[in-house]
């Protein structure tokens, strides 16, 4: 892991590489100058306060997004470049675990993880089955198959979604916040799955999340952004060793620090009106 | 094992019964419904000096039964009158060839229409054959130029709304 | 400032005209990809279509039966009862079933079909359908678009021909008007072409706009309940005016 860490600038087995990202949306910047690399089969963490555009970063990797600036490469091809044909043969090959599920709401649980299939691939009836059931499996909802999505849980709903992003095996998987809203239990059913799926097929993962305990049992590597760049990384157990203000507010969970407490702000007296009184 | 069946069928019911509502308005409200029974009519002719507003597609009535319909009005050429083509119910086989036809108005305003008056004759109309009297289609203008000009001192000891009155006691024959 | 105001209100109007002609180019141009989810396609006709007809169905009769009272009521004045059945089916073929049902189609379909899509949006099934490498446009809007096209001159025979049985109902068995007259009149001015085709493009047309309105609508909501509840009124605000719009310019261009 540490051998990953030293030539971090150009890997050369990177799955994703990120370089001079700038993104605006509205009058706020939100990437200015980011550079990051994936390598192949890690699991990798993104971590940052709300708001630092992470979410962000996982639809620029996606090409749902074109930053302003800068390259997003995947598995060797310049995303942002991408016509709409080559970007959508790309997804194919990628799997987005959506932080709410985004089930489609009128379809049963086996459909929803048929829905790629039926729309990609003209497979017999009967193989299509099988491929569906050996994904539920996985997620260990095979019984769940007839329900509706509107009939689970949060932390069913995730494994369905789950079970639908890998039904193409894909080589890459991004997970919008997978652990949000869910119960102990269900975190690390949640957890063994990211991890198995890493282990057992290879797939490159990239997570955004905030539980920092949950992602010191998976992630490889740990990207802390904050201000529109990488202020941070390094595995996760050595980041929160690391003696920046970052990390330290960040895995310190300290309420002030680089990231104010108060959101800017004209001067409290001024606007309170004592500035004048006083003068 | 797919729930595709059940609206599948729904959209098949809901297609065929908007279709069989076109049908039905198509045929059952529209001119359509009088031509319908096309192979169960037989033609007449008749010519006419002025058919007024006849229409195609007005009715052929017999007694005030509607017994066909006016399939074509066309112009003869040589005579410079309109030849009539009427399009008679099969089951009405038996109108006399000394018949005559008339064009009428329902009512003081309404559309124009064939009158069959019967004759007395033994020998029937068939396919093709065309009728020899004819009267053509009452003016209303032409009704109330001739009342003015030779009814019009006649009528005016008691008449205080004059002319429009008059024209409909005479339109009976 | 309100001068300032009213300008931007205006711009920002007709940016969103544009913006609806370009989705419609947009809709238009995944119609060839949509054809391959001939379900979906399907799936939105059984909603649309179907699922309106017991509202198309009553409404048409009752049209039918308040047209043949007040038509009788103001033909009696001019001693023209007769007429009853033609004014009755012109009335309804030229005009009411192309207009209310496009309107109620508008308000029981368009604004389901609004709510719906903003929805999807807002739980980012759009989003997921793009990512799964489907197009959106080609699976929820071109479908949902086509659906409106097809049924709504279905619905519009069905309203027309519910209202013929209204009138009747009215007309003959109520008001004693003799049945061979009311059809005879009726059969013998109403032309298929005329007036039952013109009917019938108009409420293509109508079938149109309000499913271009209720996706667009959907697709531009903001994902918010919010948004969604604005986008759904607006469907119907914007169906209605534009519908009317038409119906006179389609009129005015027909006869």
């Amino acid at each position: 892991m540490n051998a990953v860490l030293a030539n971090q600038k150009a890997s050369p087995d990177a799955l994703v590489q990120v370089r001079g990202l700038r993104t605006r949306i509205g009058a706020k910047t939100i990437f200015d100058g980011l550079d990051l690399d994936v390598p192949r089969g890690s699991i990798t963490a993104i971590m940052g306060p709300s708001g630092t555009g992470k979410t962000t970063l996982l639809r620029h990797i996606t090409g749902q997004l074109r930053p302003d600036a800068g390259s997003v490469i995947v598995d060797g091809e310049d995303v942002p470049k991408l016509s709409r044909r080559a970007l959508f043969d790309l997804r194919e090959r990628i799997g987005f675990l959506f932080q709410n599920s985004a089930l489609l709401t009128d379809f049963s649980v086996f459909e929803n993880v048929a829905f790629p299939l039926r729309q990609h691939a003209k497979l017999p009836e009967e193989l299509l089955r099988n491929i569906v059931l050996t994904k539920l499996q996985a997620v260990g909802l095979r019984g769940a198959a007839q329900l509706m999505p509107s009939e689970l849980s949060g932390g069913m709903a995730r494994r369905v979604a789950l079970a639908r992003a890998i039904v193409f095996d894909p080589m890459l998987i991004l997970y919008d916040e997978p652990f949000v809203g869910l119960d102990p239990i269900a975190l690390n059913q949640v957890l063994r799955l990211i991890r198995t799926l890493n282990k057992t097929l290879g797939i490159t993962s990239i997570l955004v999340a905030h539980e920092l305990a949950a992602i010191r049992q998976v992630a490889d590597r740990v990207y802390l952004i904050a201000n529109g760049k990488l202020v941070a990384q390094g595995a996760p157990d050595e980041l929160a060793h690391q003696d920046s203000p970052w990390t330290r507010q960040f895995f310190g969970g300290e309420a002030d620090g680089p990231v104010p407490f108060q959101y800017p702000a004209p001067d409290y007296a001024t606007e309170l009106g004592f500035a004048e009184r006083t003068r | 094992m797919n729930p595709r069946p059940s609206y599948a069928i729904g959209t098949g019911l809901f297609i065929l019964l908007g279709f069989a509502a076109l049908a039905y308005l198509a045929t059952q409200t529209t001119s359509v419904a009088n031509g319908i029974a096309s192979g169960n009519t037989y033609t007449l002719k008749a010519r006419f000096q002025n058919i007024g507003q006849l229409k195609a597609r007005a009715p052929v009535k017999i007694a005030g039964v509607r017994i066909g319909d006016v399939q074509s009005i066309a112009l003869e050429p040589q005579r410079m009158d309109a030849l009539v083509t009427l399009s008679i119910d099969k089951q009405y086989n038996d109108i006399p060839d000394d018949s005559s036809a008339a064009i009428f108005t329902s009512g003081l305003l309404g559309d124009q229409y064939v009158g069959i008056e019967p004759g007395g004759s033994p020998t029937f109309l068939k396919n093709g054959d065309e009728m020899v009297l004819t009267q053509s289609a009452m003016s209303i203008e032409n009704l109330i130029g001739k009342f003015l000009v030779n009814g019009g001192p006649k009528s005016s000891s008691s008449d205080s709304a004059p002319a429009s009155s008059a024209p409909p006691a005479s339109g009976h024959p | 400032m309100n001068a300032n105001l009213r300008r931007n209100w205006l711009l920002q109007g007709i940016a969103s005209v544009g913006d609806c002609g370009l989705f419609f180019v947009a809709v238009l141009g995944a119609l060839p990809k949509s054809l391959r989810h001939w379900r979906e396609t399907c799936r939105q006709v059984w909603f649309v279509g179907a699922m309106s007809l017991v509202i198309v169905m009553t409404c048409g009769l009752f049209v039918g039966m308040v047209l043949a009272l007040q038509l009788y009521y103001t033909l009696s004045i001019f001693g023209g009862t007769a007429a009853l059945g033609t004014v009755v089916a012109l009335s309804l073929f030229r005009e009411l079933g192309p207009v209310v049902t496009a309107l109620l189609v508008a308000g029981r379909a368009g604004t389901a079909v609004t709510a719906e899509i903003g929805l999807m949006r807002a739980t980012d099934q759009i989003d997921a359908m793009g990512m799964m490498a489907v197009d959106p446009l080609a699976y929820v809007a071109s479908p949902r678009f086509l659906a409106g096209v097809i049924a709504m001159p279905l619905l519009a025979c069905v309203f027309n021909a519910m209202g013929i049985f209204g009138g009747h109902l009215v007309g003959v068995t109520w008001l004693g008007l003799d049945n061979g007259t009311f059809w005879g009149n009726m059969t013998s001015t109403v032309s298929l072409h005329r007036d039952i085709l013109d009917g019938l493009y108009k409420s293509i047309v109508f079938g149109g706009i309000v499913s271009l309105i209720a996706v667009f609508q959907g697709y531009t909501a903001p994902p918010t309940s919010e948004g969604v509840a604005y986008s759904t009124t607006r469907t119907v605000v914007f169906s209605s005016i534009v519908i009317l719009a038409f119906d006179f310019v389609m009129t005015a261009f027909m006869t």
